[in-house]
């Protein structure tokens, strides 16, 4: 009895059968921590985008030009500012240097790169500066009309 | 033929993938991108500051009347119409008219500070036109000498559209 010859293409099929398993495992895993890398990073710029330091500087600096405007001379206020200080440590901003009053313009600077500006109308010498007391809080002193 | 079939249900799930991340990375830079509008609330504030200024706690403040008081009402009343370098124009309005509660329809006084051109935008306040100036009106009546009685209308007017309104 003469031995049976397989054509070649024969054997291929055979081999990718009998590997077929394995394949579909590692497809699967490659797949799984491409999904995974995927969301990771969706995920991640959902939170960076959260605790912008832009987005932060803004309502930050608005808080603080309404409060002002709203102010009376001799009032003293305390403003917890716990999210900010932590962006600008991150960014190596000093925390006495986060909040800049220039006559009625507040400035917050959280980056080294950033900054937002806010005006307010009235017209009262205020000074800033972060309470030896606390690590969040930031006192604004309001000392006495301008034009007075 | 089920592993090309595999491979290509795994292209569409990350063309779905895809597709589901650009619509939420747009939501959050739409979102994030706006800026907080808070010209309504500093017309309120300026609103308040003017009345503080006019009539305190009931009774009015008999220099209103006078021309020279009227002439320096922002420095009277503590407020500054300095902005940002960014703003070459005066951002701000008000005007305060007084009336005398037994004839309405005059004014007894009636004077305004800043950028009259603001006015206008009180006029079109509609959704569609959030870069135009916000505008907050105030009544409140209070005594004179004599009892006297007044009707106080004061209009606040702060534009900084630039930055209170996505450009």
């Amino acid at each position: 009895m003469t031995p049976q010859v397989y054509p070649e293409k024969y054997f291929s099929k055979i081999f990718i059968k009998g590997n077929k398993r394995g394949e579909i495992l590692i497809e699967n895993i490659i797949f799984i921590i491409l999904n995974l890398i995927f969301l990771t990073i969706l995920v991640l710029f959902l939170l960076r985008q959260g605790e912008g330091a832009v987005a932060l500087e803004e309502s930050y600096a608005k808080e603080i030009a309404l409060l002002i405007d709203s102010a009376q001379p001799i009032m003293t206020m305390q403003l917890d500012m716990k999210d900010a200080i932590e962006v600008a440590e991150k960014n190596g901003i000093n925390k006495k240097d986060i909040i800049n009053i220039n006559r009625n313009i507040v400035t917050v600077k959280l980056t080294k790169d950033s900054g937002y500006s806010y005006s307010f109308f009235n017209d009262i010498e205020v000074s800033v500066y972060p309470d030896a007391t606390s690590n969040n809080l930031y006192v604004i002193k309001l000392n006495g009309y301008r034009n007075e | 033929m089920n592993n090309r079939g595999d491979k290509l249900i795994s292209v569409y799930w990350f063309a779905i993938l895809i597709l589901v991340a650009g619509g939420i990375i747009a939501m959050v830079l739409i979102f994030y991108g706006a800026q907080y509008d808070v010209r309504e609330i500093e017309g309120e504030i300026m609103n308040n500051k003017i009345s503080d200024c006019i009539s305190y706690k009931g009774l009015i403040n008999e220099n209103v009347f006078e021309k020279n008081y009227q002439d320096n009402l922002l420095k009277n009343c503590h407020v500054t119409f300095n902005v940002e370098e960014s703003w070459t124009d005066i951002q701000y309005y008000f005007d305060v008219k007084i009336f005398g509660i037994e004839n309405i329809d005059e004014t007894v006084a009636e004077f305004s500070e800043g950028n009259k051109n603001l006015i206008s935008s009180c006029e079109i306040a509609n959704e569609n036109y959030e870069k135009l100036a916000k505008c907050s009106n105030g009544k409140f009546y209070a005594i004179g000498e004599e009892n006297k009685q007044y009707l106080i209308q004061i209009l606040s007017i702060v534009r900084k559209s630039e930055k209170n309104v996505k450009q």
